[in-house]
C-alpha cells in the first residue's frame, strides 16, 4: 500500500518519467518518440512562428494576437493589414521607461506596436552584434554607449542617416551629435543622442556651506575641501576605485585637467606622461582625504552629507526634496593658475536604425519622434536625460530639474573617449592597473608602465 | 539469449536518448569553439577570419592576467571545495539526527541556494557595503575600524568566498543528505551491538558508504566553482588589483565583451583542459574507490 | 558534565549554523519591506518602516508576472526531461552487466558539457538555434537547460544507482519482472532520496539561469525572472534594492513549494531503515 502511495506521489512529481518507465522496454521507446515528437512540433510550431509559412502564421496571428513572436511573422507576412511591429533593443531601467512613456502617441499616429527589449549593456552589446550577421535583423532600432560607436561604424551595424535623407538638428547639444558621426565629429549620421549622459561634480551642500568653502573650479581646491571635510570628521573626497569601467571614468577627468590623456594625436600611449603620474598621484591624495566607495555607497554618502564631493552622473539624480546633494560642472585644471582643460567625460547613449532593418523609414521616424524636443521633455519626468538644447534651457523643466542647466554646460565642456574600436579592451587593461595603484599593490610607476605596456599590445 | 537481447534493447533505449540530447546539443559549439580557437575571428570584423595556430593559445598562457586570474581560481576552487563540502557534511548529519523539525530545518537551509544570483549578490553587496553596511555597524559596535570588504585587496577574496559558501554549502548538504538516507540502518545496527562509539560508526559505516557521493559533490563543486562569474562579475569586476580576478571573468572580459571569439574560445578550450586534468584525480579515486568496495 | 558538554557545543553549533544561513535572508527580507526613503540611509537592524511598495512597483504592468508565468514553462519542462533522461542512461551507465557499446562515450562527453565555460557555449549555441529557426520561442532555453542539468543528474544518479544492491534487482527479475518495470517499481523508489535531490538541485539551476535567458530572449514578453531582475541592478543607475529584494522574495517562492514537495522524496527508501544514532 504504501508503496503503491509512493509511486502515485511520484507519478504527480514527474509526469514524464511516468510515462517514461512504467511498462518496461516498449514504452521507453515509446518515450522517446514521443520526446522526439514534441520537439519536432515545438521545432514545426517555431518555424511557422518565425514567418516560415506566411499563411500558417497569419492564421495564427488572428488567433493569438498576444504572442509576439507571431506578431512579428505577421508583420512580414502581412504588414498591410495588420499593425507592424517596431522592435527596439535597448539598455534596460530608465532608458525603456522613457521610450514606453513616450510610444503610445507615435503607435497610435503610425498604427504601429512599439515592443522594447531592455538588457544590462553588455549583452545588449553582444546581442546586437549576433544579430547583425542576420540578413532580416530582429531589432530596428538599436542603442548604443557612446564607446562602441567605433566599432559599430566599422562593423555596419547602423544604417547611414544621412543618405537616408535625415539632416542634422542644430538643436542638439553639439557634443553629442558629434558622437553619432563616422568618422567622429565629421562624417555622416549613424545614429542620434538619445540619453545625455555626462559626468558631473557632485558634492553636499550643507557640508561645503558649513566649512565655509565655494564650489570648487580646479583640482587643488578640492584637495583642501576635502582636507577640511577630513579635519572635520567627514569623508572628503570620495573615489569610485573599483577595477575595470568605474575607476577609469572616475580618474580620467583628473588626467585630462592635468592636460593629459590616454594617447596623443598620433596615437601613442600616454598614460604615463609626466600629466598621468602627477594626475594619479593626485587621484591617490584624493583617496588618502576620503574614502573608496562602490555607486550607490557615493550617492548615499554625498546625498545625507556624510561625505564632501565626488564625480557622478546625472542618472544617480535623487530628487527627494531633502537631499542636500547637488551637481556642477567638474573642475578643469590642476590649481587656480594652470591651464583649463574640458574635463568632464561624456557618457551618451545613442540609438540607431540597425543596418539589416526590414523598415528604415518607419524606424527612422520613430527615432526623429523619439529624440524630439516634446519626446524628450515627457521623458524627463520619467527620469530621461535630454540631449537638446532647447530641452535642456526650458524654463518649465528647470524649476523642476534645476541640474538641466548644469547638464547643459558640462556637455558643452566635456570630452569624449578615444575613438577606437579597441576601447572596451583598453578600459579593461587600464582599469586592471588604475585599481592596483589605488589599492597600493603597485607604485605609480610601476602601475602607469605595466598599462602603457598592456595598451600597446592591444594597439598592435 | 533471447533475455540478453532484451536487456540490451532495453539498454539502447534508455540511454540512447541522453546521448542524442547531448551530443546534438553540444557537438556543434563544441567544434566551433574549437576550430575559432586558432583563428583571429572577432564578431564583429569585416575580414574573414585568418588562422593563426596556436598563437591564441600562447598569447594567453603568456598574459600575466590570465596567470593571476588561473592562480586566482584554482585558490578559490579549493577553498569553495573543501569549505562547502565540508559545512555541507556537518550540516546533513546535523539535521539527520533531529528527532523533529527535519523537514522546516531541510526548507531553511536551502533557501540561500534557491534565491537568484543577482539578488544574492546585491543582498551581499548592501550588508558589505563600506558607507554603514550592516558588518561595519557590526564592527563599530565591537570598537573595530572599518573594512572596506569588497576594495580592500586583503579582504575582497575572503568575501566573495564567504558568499559563495554561504551560497553552496546548502547544495553539498542536500547531496549528502540524500546519499546519507540510503546507509541502511542495519549497519549501524550491528555496530550498535558491537559496541562501537559515534565516531567509530562514522568512520567505518558512514563515511564508505557516502563516499562516492561525498566525492562527487567535491567534484560538481570543483567544475562549478571554477566557472565563479555573476558574483565577480556584479561584485568586484575581478578587483581591487585584479584579487578577485577568475578564468570565467578573464574570458568575459576578453574574449565576449570585446567579442573576440577566437582568443575567447581559445581561453576556453585551456580552462577545460585544466578542469578535466583536476578531475581525473577525483574520478580515478573514485573508481578506485568503487573496486575496492566492490 | 561531559554530556552537558557536548550539548552546549551541539547548541552552538547550531545556532551559528542558522545565523549565518538565516541572516542574509533576513536581511533580504527587511530589504524589500523597507520603505524607499528608508533604504538611502543607513540601514538599522530591525526595520523603521514597512511598506509594500516595492512588491507593487514590480507587478505593476504584468511584467513580471509574464515572467514568472515563463520561468516556470521553462523550469518545468526542462526539469523533467532532463531526470527522464538523466535517470534512464544513468541507469544503465551504472549497471555494468547492460551491454552497452556507447557508455563510455556517453560518461566523457556528458563530464565534457558539463566541464565547459556556459559563456563560451552560449554564442555558438545562439548561432545553432537561430540557424534552426528556433529563436523567439522557449524552446531554446529548454533545451539549454536540458544540456546544462543533464550532465548533473547523470553523474550524481550513476552514484547512487551503484549502490542500489543488485540483489533485489535479480530478484525482482527471478519473478518474472521486466527490465523495464524492475527499474520502475524497485529501482526508482528505493533511489528516491537521490531523485528528490537532483530533481530540487536541477530545479533551482534552471530557475535562476541567466546567461542562456539573455542571449535567446527575443522579446520582453519571453523574459524569465533573473532577466527581469538583472536591470534593477545597473552601471549607471543606482540599484534598486527594494525591488530587487522583492523580486528575489517572489521568485523563491515557487522554489520553496516545489522543495517542499520534493522533500517527501528525501526520506528513507523502502530497503533500509531509518539512520539511527
Amino acid at each position: 500500500m504504501k508503496r503503491v502511495f509512493k509511486a502515485t506521489l511520484m507519478a504527480s512529481l514527474l509526469p514524464l518519467v511516468l510515462t517514461g518507465c512504467t511498462g518496461g522496454t516498449s514504452v521507453s521507446s515509446e518515450t522517446v518518440a514521443q520526446a522526439e515528437q514534441t520537439t519536432a512540433e515545438l521545432a514545426d510550431q517555431s518555424t511557422a512562428e518565425a514567418g516560415g509559412a506566411p499563411t500558417a502564421a497569419t492564421t495564427t496571428a488572428a488567433a493569438s494576437t498576444t504572442t509576439d513572436a507571431t506578431t512579428r511573422a505577421a508583420q512580414t507576412a502581412a504588414a498591410d493589414q495588420e499593425a507592424a511591429t517596431l522592435t527596439i533593443i535597448a539598455r534596460g531601467g530608465s532608458h525603456v521607461d522613457v521610450i514606453n512613456a513616450v510610444k503610445d502617441k507615435f503607435e497610435q499616429e503610425n498604427n504601429v506596436t512599439i515592443e522594447v527589449l531592455g538588457l544590462e549593456s553588455d549583452e545588449l552589446k553582444q546581442k546586437i552584434s549576433l544579430d547583425a550577421a542576420n540578413a532580416t535583423g530582429s531589432y530596428d532600432l538599436a542603442m548604443a554607449d557612446d564607446p562602441w560607436m567605433p566599432e559599430f561604424a566599422e562593423a555596419g551595424i547602423f544604417r547611414n542617416l544621412t543618405e537616408m535623407g535625415y539632416e542634422a538638428d542644430s538643436d542638439f547639444v553639439q557634443q553629442s551629435l558629434d558622437i553619432g558621426r563616422n568618422p567622429y565629429g565629421t562624417g555622416d549620421l549613424y545614429a542620434l543622442p538619445f540619453a545625455g549622459n555626462v559626468q558631473f561634480f557632485f558634492y553636499n551642500k550643507e557640508l561645503l556651506s558649513s566649512l565655509q568653502a565655494e564650489v570648487p573650479t580646479d583640482w587643488a581646491a578640492v584637495l583642501d575641501i576635502a582636507k577640511a571635510a577630513k579635519a572635520a570628521g567627514q569623508v572628503g573626497y570620495v573615489i569610485r576605485g573599483q577595477q575595470g569601467n568605474p575607476v577609469v571614468s572616475d580618474y580620467l577627468p583628473i588626467l585630462w585637467s592635468y592636460g593629459g590623456d590616454v594617447f596623443d594625436a598620433d596615437w601613442n600611449v600616454t598614460v604615463d606622461s609626466e600629466a598621468g603620474q602627477a594626475s594619479l598621484n593626485f587621484y591617490l591624495e584624493l583617496l588618502a582625504n576620503g574614502a573608496n566607495y562602490e555607486k550607490n555607497d557615493i550617492v548615499a554618502a554625498v546625498s545625507d552629507g556624510s561625505a564632501a564631493m565626488s564625480l557622478g552622473w546625472p542618472s544617480w539624480y535623487i530628487s527627494d526634496q531633502g537631499a542636500s546633494a547637488a551637481y556642477a560642472v567638474i573642475p578643469g585644471k590642476a590649481d587656480a593658475d594652470s591651464t583649463e582643460y574640458a574635463s568632464g567625460m561624456i557618457g551618451n547613449w545613442m540609438m540607431g536604425v540597425t543596418a539589416n532593418s526590414q523598415q528604415p523609414e518607419l524606424a527612422l521616424k520613430f527615432l526623429e519622434y523619439v529624440t524630439s524636443a516634446e519626446a524628450q521633455k515627457t521623458g524627463a519626468e520619467v527620469g530621461g536625460v535630454p540631449t537638446r538644447t532647447s530641452v535642456l534651457s526650458d524654463p518649465e523643466l528647470l524649476a523642476k530639474y534645476p541640474y538641466f542647466q548644469t547638464l547643459l554646460t558640462a556637455t558643452q565642456n566635456s570630452v569624449v573617449r578615444p575613438r577606437t574600436s579597441k576601447w572596451s579592451e583598453i578600459e579593461t587593461a587600464y582599469g586592471t592597473e588604475l585599481s592596483n595603484a589605488v589599492a597600493g599593490t603597485k607604485t605609480v610607476d610601476q602601475a602607469l608602465a605595466d598599462a602603457k605596456t598592456a595598451i600597446e599590445k592591444i594597439m598592435q | 539469449m533471447k533475455q540478453e537481447k532484451r536487456a540490451t534493447a532495453f539498454a539502447y533505449s534508455m540511454a540512447l536518448p541522453a546521448l542524442v540530447v547531448l551530443a546534438g546539443l553540444s557537438v556543434y559549439p563544441l567544434l566551433y569553439i574549437l576550430l575559432y580557437s586558432f583563428t583571429d575571428y572577432t564578431l564583429l570584423a569585416r575580414e574573414a577570419p585568418a588562422w593563426v595556430g596556436g598563437a591564441n593559445y600562447a598569447e594567453i598562457l603568456q598574459d600575466p592576467y590570465f596567470q593571476q586570474a588561473l592562480l586566482n581560481t584554482v585558490k578559490f576552487a579549493f577553498g569553495a571545495v573543501l569549505l562547502e563540502t565540508g559545512l555541507g557534511l556537518l550540516m546533513a548529519l546535523q539535521v539527520i539526527r533531529m528527532k523533529s523539525g527535519q523537514q522546516l530545518l531541510r526548507t531553511l537551509l536551502l533557501l540561500p541556494t534557491l534565491l537568484p544570483g543577482v539578488t544574492v549578490a546585491l543582498t551581499w553587496q548592501i550588508m558589505f557595503s563600506n558607507n554603514n553596511g550592516i558588518l561595519n555597524q557590526l564592527l563599530a559596535w565591537l570598537q573595530l575600524p572599518a573594512v572596506n570588504w569588497l576594495q580592500d585587496p586583503g579582504t575582497a577574496f575572503y568575501a566573495i568566498l564567504a558568499i559563495d559558501v554561504w551560497q553552496y554549502a546548502p547544495f553539498a548538504f542536500l547531496l549528502i543528505y540524500a546519499a546519507l538516507q540510503t546507509v541502511p540502518a542495519s549497519q549501524y545496527e550491528a555496530a550498535c551491538l558491537d559496541g562501537a562509539g559515534n565516531w567509530d560508526q562514522f568512520r567505518y559505516i558512514t563515511l564508505p558508504n557516502i563516499q562516492p557521493a561525498l566525492l562527487l559533490t567535491a567534484l560538481l563543486r570543483t567544475i562549478d566553482s571554477f566557472r565563479l562569474f555573476d558574483k565577480v562579475n556584479i561584485l568586484t569586476r575581478g578587483g581591487p588589483a585584479n584579487t578577485t580576478a577568475t578564468i570565467t571573468q578573464y574570458i568575459y572580459q576578453n574574449g565576449v565583451r570585446s567579442l573576440k571569439i577566437g582568443y575567447g574560445g581559445a581561453a576556453s578550450v585551456i580552462m577545460t583542459v585544466l578542469v578535466l586534468l583536476l578531475s581525473l584525480v577525483y574520478i580515478r579515486k573514485s573508481f578506485t574507490a568503487a573496486g575496492r568496495r566492490g | 558534565m561531559h554530556i552537558l558538554k557536548r550539548h552546549w557545543s551541539k547548541v552552538i553549533f547550531n545556532s551559528l549554523l542558522i545565523i549565518w544561513t538565516l541572516f542574509p535572508i533576513y536581511w533580504l527580507l527587511s530589504l524589500a519591506v523597507r520603505s524607499q526613503t528608508e533604504l538611502t540611509g543607513q540601514l538599522s537592524l530591525w526595520p523603521r518602516s514597512f511598506s509594500l511598495e516595492h512588491f507593487s512597483a514590480l507587478m505593476a504592468g504584468g511584467q513580471f508576472g509574464q515572467s514568472i508565468v515563463n520561468s516556470l514553462q521553462v523550469t518545468l519542462l526542462s526539469t523533467s526531461f532532463a531526470l527522464v533522461l538523466g535517470l534512464c542512461s544513468a541507469y544503465i551507465l551504472a549497471r555494468l552487466q547492460f551491454r552497452f557499446a556507447l557508455r563510455g562515450l556517453l560518461l566523457v562527453w556528458s563530464f565534457l558539457v558539463r566541464v565547459l565555460p556556459p559563456i563560451a557555449f552560449a554564442m555558438p549555441l545562439y548561432i545553432l538555434m537561430n540557424r534552426a529557426g528556433l529563436l523567439s520561442t522557449l524552446a531554446p532555453l529548454t533545451l539549454t537547460h536540458i544540456l546544462m542539468n543533464l550532465p548533473f543528474i547523470i553523474w550524481f544518479m550513476i552514484a547512487f544507482f551503484q549502490r542500489f544492491p543488485i540483489e533485489l534487482t535479480e530478484s525482482a527479475r527471478m519473478d518474472g519482472a521486466s527490465e523495464g518495470r524492475t527499474f520502475w517499481s524497485v529501482v526508482l523508489p528505493v533511489t528516491a532520496p537521490g531523485i528528490a535531490a537532483v530533481g530540487i538541485l536541477s530545479f533551482m539551476t534552471s530557475w535562476n539561469e541567466y546567461l542562456y535567458a539573455v542571449i535567446f530572449v527575443q522579446s520582453p514578453s519571453d523574459f524569465t525572472i533573473p532577466l527581469a531582475l538583472a536591470t534593477f541592478n545597473s552601471e549607471q543607475e543606482l540599484a534598486k534594492w527594494g525591488q530587487l529584494a522583492a523580486g528575489g522574495v517572489i521568485s523563491a517562492l515557487p522554489v520553496i513549494l516545489f522543495v517542499c514537495f520534493a522533500q517527501r522524496f528525501l526520506i528513507q527508501g523502502l530497503s533500509g531503515g531509518a539512520v539511527k544514532e
